[in-house]
């Protein structure tokens, strides 16, 4: 006697998707799916890159109201006003360039939308009390990585010394002989320095020396 | 924790997660497959460190190969329940 497939159970509503897209394909072509595959692949990946270049621009930046202080201290520099008008927006020295370390810097600066809505830092007075540690999570950020988003644009083998000012000229040939990198001279290049600031360079300074 | 975090991420999405998901795809063996995406791991820390095993961080490469082992071993599963060569 013949088996009675019509008493087996129907499977449920995402067994049959699963198990549909596990099938091969009896109507369209391996060109097709290949075909459709890439284009796919470039719509999806072409809109991923381009949502997040759209929130590494200034202006995406500066719509929390979280970086009005932070902003007003960096327009005063000379990153957003000077003689030749190049720019340094904030993502060029916030946002790394590699794509791995975008991506990872990205994801960290999620927390940043948690205490926009919190209002972690909304007022003049919790930006102070939160400036020292905000502060310290760059430096330490920037000292790991030999100022890495510094070096997108500044690097010690094309500077003419003779050209700068004479103390300018002579720290970058210390920083040069010693090994130094732009962040233990430049702390406070683009936003306002916190009180203390200098012990607690050192502290992360040398907190990492001691991890190497 | 976001540290970890977005290492991880971005490793996913970029070669340890990609390329040892397509390097997964290409056998049908689990030792071959989670190599493959060990070595690619191991290659993208020391490409981005600037070719300088010295500058690599060991967190960063730990989990490097964290990552391409697994989308190996994922690119394997896929293989095997998706193909029958």
């Amino acid at each position: 006697m013949a088996n009675n497939d019509s008493n087996e159970k129907r499977p449920g509503f995402i067994r049959r998707i699963w198990n549909g897209f596990w099938s091969p394909s009896g109507v369209l072509s391996l060109g097709f799916l290949l075909i459709a595959g890439f284009l796919g692949g470039v719509m999806a990946w072409g809109g991923f890159h381009w949502a997040l270049e759209e929130t590494n621009t200034e202006e995406f930046c500066i719509s929390c109201h979280s970086m009005t202080k932070n902003w007003d201290e960096y327009t005063d520099t000379i990153h957003y006003n000077n003689h030749s008008g190049v720019r340094a927006t904030c993502p060029d020295c916030h946002v790394p360039h590699e794509w791995q370390y975008k991506v990872k810097a990205k994801i960290m600066a999620s927390k940043d939308l948690y205490h926009e809505i919190i209002g972690t830092i909304d007022t003049d007075e919790k930006y102070e009390d939160h400036r020292l540690k905000m502060a310290t999570a760059v430096w330490t950020k920037m000292k790991k990585t030999d100022s890495r988003e510094c070096r997108n644009c500044h690097s010690f083998e094309y500077m003419d010394f003779t050209i700068q000012e004479t103390r300018a000229a002579a720290d970058h040939q210390k920083a040069l002989d010693e090994g130094k990198t732009c962040i233990d001279c430049h702390q406070g290049i683009a936003h306002g320095l916190p009180t203390g600031y200098l012990e607690r360079y050192e502290t992360v300074a040398e907190g990492l020396e001691a991890a190497k | 924790m976001l540290d970890i975090l977005g290492t991880i991420a971005g490793n996913i999405l970029s070669l340890p997660g990609i390329l040892g998901l397509a390097l997964g795809m290409m056998t049908r063996n689990l030792l071959v497959a989670a190599i493959l995406g060990g070595v690619v791991g191991v290659a993208e820390t020391y490409i981005f460190s600037g070719f300088d095993f010295a500058r690599v961080e060991p967190l960063d490469l730990a989990i490097a190969i964290g990552v391409g082992v697994i989308a190996g071993c994922v690119g394997r599963a896929i293989r095997v329940r998706g193909a029958t060569v």
